[in-house]
């Protein structure tokens, strides 16, 4: 049981932290703001989720639980939104330049 | 396992490293917006691989507080972007 919580842990940290290097390389590659957001947004949800997965198999108290929970919650809510209102802004931006 | 644990914070500091090399790089204000609002999720998630290495809850006080402050940080820089231009 152990080794098999230990191994469910290793496969979603390495998932998640493969998804943060893989944006990490696409913010370099890519050739526009917007697209270097498409890569950039992803491990500020699924990489985070899939770490907290992780980091929820290893603690064992209640009160860390319920805070990667809060973590997530958040994340889940706010990445999405503070993503558009970035790309909103560079949209207008670009627009009143153009 | 805190071995895979160890390489994993590893190749979260080469990812930290792009994404700051990104913001220092020339670029447009939302680049560099782009990259930091990165840089949190990237130490977000390094908080949660050493709360796992750990088991200290701790960390995750400081990723609950690196959440809300990433928010307001990219929501603060959009505002400005959408008011002053890049």
């Amino acid at each position: 049981m152990s080794l098999f919580v230990n191994v469910l842990t290793a496969v979603f940290v390495v998932v998640g932290v493969a998804l943060a290097l893989v944006a990490a390389i696409g913010l370099h590659r890519l050739g526009d703001t917007r697209a270097r957001m498409h890569a950039a947004t992803k491990p500020a949800t699924l990489g985070v989720l899939c770490c907290a997965t992780g980091a929820v198999l290893q603690v064992d108290d209640v009160s860390s639980i319920t805070k990667v929970v809060v973590v997530v919650v958040l994340q889940v809510i706010t990445a999405p939104v503070g993503a558009h209102m970035l790309s909103r802004a560079i949209t207008i931006d670009a627009d009143q330049a153009g | 396992m805190s071995a895979v644990l160890t390489v994993a914070l590893a190749m979260l500091l080469v990812a930290a490293a792009l994404a700051v090399w990104r913001a220092v790089r020339p670029g447009t204000l939302g680049d560099r917006a782009v990259a930091l609002d990165m840089l949190t999720a990237i130490i977000t998630c390094g908080l949660l691989v050493g709360a796992a290495l750990t088991g200290d809850g701790l960390l995750l006080d400081l990723a609950v507080v690196l959440g809300l402050l990433g928010f307001l940080a990219s929501v603060t820089v959009a505002r400005f972007i959408e008011r002053r231009g890049v």
